[in-house]
């Protein structure tokens, strides 16, 4: 049998570089492979003549330059789809060094048949049995050592994603040497009869070797006959007719025959390398999965989670009692003092002072918001958030959700949305455009711009609720009813039906500290930038507003509607901070709270009709630009309306019955 | 990268980005599979894990 030695030697690309090839399934970590070979410098291009895109880096490896090329997913060199096509293509015409077969431990058994594959079309490869963690996590043992005598190629084990046998993978591209003895994978008597016959009248050079083109001509690959008919010239026509043969001889079962011909030798090569454990084991990891999506123990593990996560860790503890340090140490009695003494001294102006230190001032107000109040309560949400999402938790709530969303005209699908308004409403919003229909999208927005607090508006209200007994369940009471309703409702008015949602389930993991810390990072350090600015530009508006006399202009204006819901003037601050940004009208109603101005009722009816409140500027803006001005101006009418009528209400209730008094 | 949400592993090349939504430029990449905002991480993460070298003292099965 033909060897990959000499045709490596005689086709190699010329200059120093080597090139290898990335093979596989697809999903079986070879982008990650790739990401880890290369690093920073990949270019992506589509392969010529076709729309399948195909990413090269480059890398040294102890002073080897490497060319890497990651193929599209393939799942047999008989090649069906475009991008198993493209794959083929670069292992017939970039002659690379080696090939790594990328492989899921998981599915040894039904994804060796490739390797056989390439081993037999006598390519250099290289087996890299990836996610390894996984497999070891469910009981399933691999004797790599003896998979790697059987299949004669070397042979390396690795979890990718977690840079597991990233270093080996390397030092066995560096060290490989082609075995001028490759493994011959004999078929039966019958099939090796043919294989031969037509390998007899092969006369032509190619890349894989004549007994792998001999099947993939009695499989009738149309792209491998065009190129034996090129190949062969004189000689095609014998080798044509003795193909056209035993194809019709075979033809009722060819296909069928040598694929449970391929299944009983990978069958051979796994007896003594593979094994399962009789009972499967079930990890702790998949009963938790279970238990995540079944209702009667979902419904409880999400309180736990909520319980724990936001209430506790966001609340209590970010809203709590980082905010007190923050803001009421740090800056009211240290750092608020002295910038206001700085800069009095040095400005003699009294209404420049008042930009900086003054009421509204950048400093004292738009700084002090943003580092004192907000950053610690999103910090702690990014955590908690971080944290859940590494677990793998968010896929589990939205099968658990589902059968409740499709009551509202959504499915599962919308918890994408609905989860990520906790970090941003306006973000989540455009998020909405990921859902199959626009009902779905047009119910999500509402439900988004009513319903959903965001982290730091959700935050301040937590931990000022907490300081009176029963004030947080009005208040979550409030929104859960309006949320049933108004969701209900939509999917009444808004005809339609919804549609399907599956998901496949990716599996439950502890959190690695390395991924928390880093998103929860990425994502702080992002909003943080993007507030700042604006609470600076908000301060700035402010403090204009009041010397021009418009901002308590517009308090007194607001004072009858404040007066209705049974609010003192003061709140209005909150509102109109609230339409600048929902995290600045939390922090407002934060201030309110610390100088005594509500009390638990007052407290809980602001909270409420502030939760409710329009969105604020940017997701509005959002709001137009995926939904149009009609449709945005309707929610955001609506959606004030009814913030308003249901602070009136809940104020009303509260007196009534005298709960909260 | 690895999808937060679905599990889903691709390039960031492959992921969506830049639609237009967040103020100061995109920082994100939406999974091609759910379209799952991931974050994409910073360049002070990045030059942290070149410096610490993360991925160049890593075990596998040697063979």
């Amino acid at each position: 049998m033909a060897t990959c030695c000499s045709k490596q030697t005689e086709l190699a690309v010329s200059g120093n570089a080597k090139k290898v090839a990335l093979v596989g399934n697809p999903n079986v970590g070879k982008s990650v492979l790739f990401n880890a070979l290369t690093g920073a410098y990949v270019t992506v291009s589509n392969y010529p003549g076709t729309s399948v895109e195909v990413s090269r880096g480059n890398a040294v490896i102890d002073g080897q330059q490497w060319e890497v090329i990651d193929t599209p997913g393939m799942y047999s060199i008989h090649t069906i789809t475009e991008e198993e096509r493209v794959a083929r293509e670069i292992l017939l015409h970039e002659t690379p060094d080696v090939v790594l077969h990328v492989l899921d431990a998981r599915n040894l058994e039904r994804m060796l048949a490739m390797t056989i594959q390439l081993i037999e079309a006598g390519l250099p490869v290289i087996l890299v049995v990836n996610i390894m963690d996984e497999a070891e996590r469910m009981g399933l043992s691999i004797d790599l050592n003896r998979l790697q005598q059987k299949l004669g190629i070397p042979v390396i084990g690795a979890a990718t994603a977690r840079k597991r046998g990233i270093d080996e993978i390397r030092s066995a591209m560096n060290s490989y040497r082609c075995s001028c003895e490759q493994q011959r994978f004999e078929y039966s008597r019958l099939l090796e009869r043919d294989i031969n016959e037509v390998t007899c009248l092969m006369q032509g050079e190619y890349i894989l070797s004549h007994r792998a083109l001999a099947l993939l001509l009695l499989q009738q690959d149309e792209e491998i006959v065009e190129l034996v008919r090129q190949r062969e010239t004189v000689g095609y026509a014998p080798l044509a007719e003795k193909v056209r043969e035993i194809a019709f001889d075979r033809r009722e079962s060819f296909h069928l025959d040598l694929s449970l011909e391929r299944n009983e030798m990978v069958r051979q090569i796994i007896t003594g390398v593979f094994s399962a454990p009789e009972k499967r084991v079930v990890t702790a990891a998949e009963r938790l999965s279970r238990l995540a999506v079944q209702p009667l123990t979902g419904v409880p593990m999400l309180l736990l989670v909520l319980y724990f996560g936001l209430y506790q860790f966001v609340g209590v503890f970010g809203a709590g009692t980082v905010v007190d340090f923050l803001e009421g140490k740090l800056f009211e009695e240290l750092f608020n003092p002295w910038i206001i003494g700085v800069v009095k001294n040095l400005v003699p102006w009294e209404i420049i002072q008042e930009l900086f230190v003054g009421e509204y001032g950048i400093i004292t107000l738009g700084i002090r918001y943003a580092v004192g109040i907000i950053l610690p309560i999103v910090a702690t949400f990014f955590i908690f958030f971080s944290f859940l999402e590494d677990t793998g938790y968010f896929p589990r709530l939205a099968l658990l959700v589902d059968r409740i969303f499709k009551h509202f005209g959504l499915t599962g699908r919308a918890v994408i949305p609905m989860v990520l308004g906790f970090g941003c409403d306006t973000m989540a919003t455009m998020v909405t455009r990921t859902l199959e229909t626009t009902r779905e999208r047009v119910i999500a927005t509402i439900l988004l711009s009513l319903t959903i607090p965001c982290s730091a508006q959700l935050g301040v209200i937590m931990s000022l609720l907490s300081k009176f007994p029963g004030a947080l369940a009005v208040w979550g009471g409030c929104l859960l009813l309006l949320f049933i309703v108004v969701g209900l409702l939509s999917a009444r008015i808004l005809p339609g039906a919804a549609p399907m949602f599956y998901m496949e389930l990716p599996p439950m993991r502890l959190p690695q500290l390395g991924n928390v810390v880093t998103k929860t990072y990425t994502r702080m350090q992002w909003y943080f930038m993007e507030i700042l600015p604006l609470f600076v530009l908000a301060s700035v508006l402010l403090w204009l507003g009041k010397i021009t006399g418009f901002f308590p202009k517009m308090i007194t204006a607001m004072t009858p509607v404040m007066a209705s819901i049974g609010l003192p003037k003061e709140t209005a601050v909150a509102f109109i901070f609230g339409f600048f940004r929902r995290d600045y009208g939390a922090a407002g109603l934060y201030e309110l709270q610390t100088k005594g101005l509500m009390d638990a009722r007052q407290l809980t009816v602001a909270a409420v009709t502030l939760t409710l409140f329009i969105p604020c500027i940017a997701q509005f803006l959002i709001m137009k630009k995926e939904r149009g001005w009609k449709v945005a101006g309707a929610i955001g009418m609506f959606v004030s309306l009814l913030a308003f009528g249901s602070g009136y209400v809940l104020n009303k209730a509260l007196l009534v019955t005298g709960l909260l008094s | 990268m690895i999808c937060g949400f679905c599990g889903f592993e691709f390039d960031e090349s492959e992921g969506k980005k830049g639609c237009g939504g967040c103020h100061g430029g995109c920082h994100s990449v939406h999974c091609p599979r759910c379209n799952y905002k991931n974050p994409l991480e910073s360049g002070v993460v990045k030059k942290l894990k070149t410096i610490f070298g993360k991925n160049g003292k890593n075990k596998g099965d040697n063979k």
